[in-house]
C-alpha cells in the first residue's frame, strides 16, 4: 500500500491517497474506522427502527437520523458535497414532506399494521432480490478487479468532489440534467394540479389594487347645511 | 476497512467539537433539572395528579391532528426549488472552465423551472388565502 504513488487514487473509493491521512499514523486510522462503524451501526439501527416503530411520526424521525448518519458516511469517503446535499435536501425537505404526508393521512395505523404478516412474504422476497443484486454487484466488482480509472466520469482524483460532479454533470450528462429539470417541472405542475383548489368566499389581499387606490377615490369632502345629514 | 476511508477528518474537528458541546449542553439541560427536582421536591405521583389538565377540559382527541393539504403543496414547491439550488452549486464552481454549453444548459434548466414558477404564480398556488 505504502509503495503506491500517493497521487494514485485509492482503489476502492477513487480518492487520492494524498488526501488520506491514514498513511501518517495508525491513530487517525483507528478514529476513522471508529467513525465509520459508528455511523454505519446507527444507519442500520435507525433504518430498522423506521420499519418497526409503531408510530409513523417516530418512523420519520428515525429516518431523519438515518439520513444524518448516511451524510456522515459520505463525509468519510470524501463526498462532501453529497453529504451536505443529503442534509439539505433529504433532512431539510424530504423528511418534512414525509412528516406532512403522515400528518395528512387519516388512517387507523393499528389497522394498517394488522396486514404486516400478510405482506411479510412479499416484502421478504423484495429484500432477498435486493440483497442478491448487491451481492452480485460487489462480487463482480471485486472479482473483475475494476480500477477507478476505468470507471465512467473519473477525472482528476485531486479535484474537489463538487467540481468533479459539475464537470461530469454539465458535460457528459447534460441531457440527463435537462431531463431532471423536466421531471422537476412535471412534479411541480402535478402537485399543484392535484392539491390546489380555489376556496370560495375568501377575500385575498390585492396589493396592486391597494396601491392604486387614491385618497380621492376613498374620501369625499362635503359641507352639509345645519340640520341636514350627509347622503352616503 | 481502512482502504475505504480516505478523508482528512481533522478538518472536521471544530464541527465535532461543536456537536459534542451541543450534545453535552442539551443533555445537561435535560438531566440537571431532573436531578435537582429529585433532591429538592417531593415525588408523590398518583393517578389524579398525572392526568392531563388543560383549562379544566380532559384531552378528548388524538394529539395527531390532520394537516391541511396546502402544507404539502408548500413543502413540495420548496423541495423543487431546493433541488434547483442544489444543481446550481456544482455549476457555479465549474462554469468558467466549462464554457458556453454548460452555461446554456443551466439557462435551459432555469427556464424550465421558471415556467413552473410562472404556472404556480398564475394559478395562485403561492398564495395562502
Amino acid at each position: 500500500m505504502g509503495a503506491r504513488n500517493r497521487r494514485e487514487p485509492c482503489r476502492r473509493c477513487a480518492l487520492p491517497l494524498s488526501r488520506s491521512r491514514f498513511l501518517q499514523g495508525s491513530q487517525d486510522n483507528v478514529i476513522q474506522a471508529f467513525a465509520f462503524y459508528l455511523f454505519a451501526t446507527i444507519v442500520i439501527a435507525s433504518g430498522a427502527l423506521t420499519i418497526v416503530s409503531r408510530n409513523p411520526v417516530h418512523s420519520v424521525l428515525w429516518l431523519i437520523l438515518a439520513f444524518f448518519n448516511a451524510a456522515g458516511l459520505m463525509l468519510l469517503i470524501g463526498a462532501e458535497f453529497i453529504a451536505m446535499l443529503l442534509v439539505i435536501v433529504y433532512v431539510g425537505a424530504v423528511a418534512v414532506l414525509f412528516l406532512f404526508v403522515v400528518m395528512m393521512l387519516d388512517i387507523d395505523f393499528a389497522e394498517l399494521r394488522a396486514g404486516f404478516t400478510r405482506y411479510l412474504p412479499f416484502g421478504l422476497l423484495i429484500a432477498v432480490v435486493l440483497l442478491c443484486e448487491m451481492i452480485f454487484a460487489v462480487g463482480v466488482w471485486n472479482f473483475a478487479d475494476i480500477g477507478p480509472d476505468t470507471r465512467m466520469g473519473t477525472i482528476d482524483p485531486d479535484m474537489p468532489n463538487i467540481e468533479a460532479i459539475g464537470r461530469a454533470l454539465y458535460d457528459r450528462y447534460l441531457l440527463v440534467f435537462e431531463g431532471a429539470g423536466i421531471v422537476l417541472l412535471v412534479a411541480m405542475v402535478g402537485a399543484i394540479v392535484l392539491t390546489h383548489r380555489e376556496r370560495g368566499g375568501v377575500r385575498p389581499q390585492n396589493i396592486s389594487k391597494q396601491i392604486k387606490r387614491r385618497p380621492e377615490d376613498a374620501t369625499r369632502n362635503t359641507q352639509p347645511e345645519v340640520g341636514k345629514g350627509v347622503e352616503l | 476497512m481502512p482502504e475505504t476511508i480516505a478523508v482528512d477528518l481533522a478538518e472536521y474537528l471544530p464541527i465535532l467539537l461543536f456537536l459534542g458541546i451541543a450534545l453535552l449542553l442539551s443533555t445537561a439541560f435535560v438531566i440537571l433539572p431532573m436531578i435537582v427536582a429529585r433532591f429538592t421536591g417531593a415525588s408523590k405521583p398518583y393517578a389524579n395528579k398525572l392526568t392531563e389538565y388543560e383549562c379544566g377540559f380532559p384531552a378528548f382527541e388524538d394529539s395527531r391532528g390532520q394537516f391541511d393539504v396546502r402544507f404539502y403543496l408548500v413543502a413540495i414547491l420548496f423541495i423543487i426549488f431546493d433541488l434547483e439550488v442544489a444543481f446550481l452549486f456544482p455549476w457555479a464552481v465549474t462554469v468558467f472552465d466549462m464554457g458556453w454549453v454548460a452555461w446554456g444548459a443551466m439557462m435551459v434548466f432555469l427556464a424550465e423551472l421558471a415556467i413552473g414558477l410562472a404556472y404556480a404564480w398564475k394559478v395562485g398556488a403561492l398564495e395562502w388565502e
